[in-house]
């Protein structure tokens, strides 16, 4: 089962990145799991549709994200709210109007925070554009939440207990 | 001498000018929520002047670009933030939520936490669409977003526009007096919501909060 993985930090070492590489190595079968870089994407402009020329970034972007079986998202949480980047790879994939490479694939949401309430407004507000319409099912809604200090689960104990939380769900 | 927004009156009975900053969350050339700006520039009530920021040249927001520096879109972006009175927001919504092409401007200009550009900066917001809904999805995410960065947002009057193509000529210019009526009271508004933020208790509560968030240099207190 092919699922698509998202990162809402462009930043090297982010936290949603090493969780998303940790996810990637955990997967338990028949999930495969290939994170789908996103920065790449250029600022959604509905020109470029509309002219018909959409840049090659969006069409292989919305190739990939048709190609996979579901998707999932690693995301920390930006003025309480999904990160820019990733905002903007949701907004490339819905488009054009009717053809949402999002349409009926099963997601998930992993959020991340440093402090203690786990990027809760990002997660929500993530949620908030997944159920538009049919675009996705969250078959969890509680997937992987993280809370406290992921550097403290990022060693050596992350394995376990990302494991544990996978098994959970 | 400017400060937020507010020029000093040089021997003249005429009030300062009250200088608005505006930016649209959609980058389409024919973009509805441009045109509600332009809308905005032509209705403005007496005394406000409302200038349009291109968001569009501003790079995704990464933790590493910004540690080696911001990049010269954004520090333009900043300035012209810190340099006006208030900032009117037209967005459309994407996916029942804030375009993430807004969002990444406003993230940049959120930066430092606690001492941006925005922490303290009276905010309006309306919208527009091509459909029959609304953006009050979008707008609603956008004041959540605008609470974490200190903004002080203006509460009512809303305005979201649907339909935006039947009351928008082949020009672009907003035809409809309903909506020109309700997007003037919204400036109106606007222009007495950032008077009261700079001026008595809210310009007090500005210093006092400055003093709470920033050590001497500007920088975030850490909490």
């Amino acid at each position: 089962m092919d699922v698509a993985v998202f990162v809402g930090s462009l930043r090297r070492e982010a936290f949603s990145g090493k969780v998303a590489r940790a996810l990637v190595e955990l997967a338990p079968e028949p999930l495969r799991l290939e994170i789908v870089p996103i920065g790449q994407l250029p600022l959604y402009n509905q020109d470029h549709d509309d002219d018909g020329h959409p840049p090659d970034a969006y069409t292989v972007f919305r190739h990939r994200v048709k190609a996979a079986d579901a998707v999932l998202f690693v995301t920390p949480e930006h003025n309480r709210s999904v990160p820019a980047a990733l905002k903007n790879a949701i907004d490339v994939g819905s488009r054009p109007y009717g053809q949402s490479a999002w349409d009926g694939k099963a997601g998930a949401i992993v959020s991340i925070s440093p402090g203690h309430i786990g990027g809760f407004g990002a997660n929500h507000h993530l949620r908030q554009s997944l159920v538009r319409r049919s675009s996705i099912a969250v078959h969890l809604p509680q997937g992987g939440h993280q809370q406290g200090e992921p550097t403290c689960l990022l060693g050596a104990e992350a394995s376990a207990i990302e494991e544990r939380r996978i098994r959970m769900s | 001498m400017e400060r937020n927004g507010m020029t000093a009156a040089q021997g003249s009975s005429d009030p300062p000018p009250l200088r608005i900053l505006g930016i649209a969350g959609s980058l389409r050339e024919g973009s509805y929520n441009r045109a509600l700006l332009r809308a905005a520039q032509e209705g403005a009530p007496p005394g406000m002047e409302i200038s349009v920021h291109d968001i569009a040249p501003i790079p995704f927001y990464n933790a590493d670009v910004e540690a080696r520096g911001d990049p010269e879109p954004v520090v333009a972006f900043k300035a012209a933030i810190r340099a006006a009175g208030g900032l009117l927001i037209a967005t459309p919504e994407y996916n029942h939520g804030v375009p993430g092409v807004l969002k990444n401007a406003l993230d940049w200009a959120s930066r430092p936490h606690r001492a941006s550009a925005l922490d303290c900066k009276p905010v309006a917001i309306m919208g527009a669409t091509a459909g029959r809904g609304s953006t009050f999805q979008a707008q609603a995410q956008l004041r959540e977003a605008l609470v974490y960065t200190g903004s002080c947002t203006l509460a009512q009057p809303e305005l979201s526009l649907s339909r935006a193509g039947a009351v928008l000529d082949a020009a672009g210019r907003l035809t409809d007096s309903d909506t020109r009526v309700a997007l003037r009271e919204l400036l109106e508004a606007f222009a007495e919501w950032v008077q009261v933020i700079h001026s008595g208790e809210g310009g007090r509560y500005q210093a006092r909060h400055a003093r709470l968030t920033s050590d001497q240099e500007g920088r975030p207190r850490a909490s």
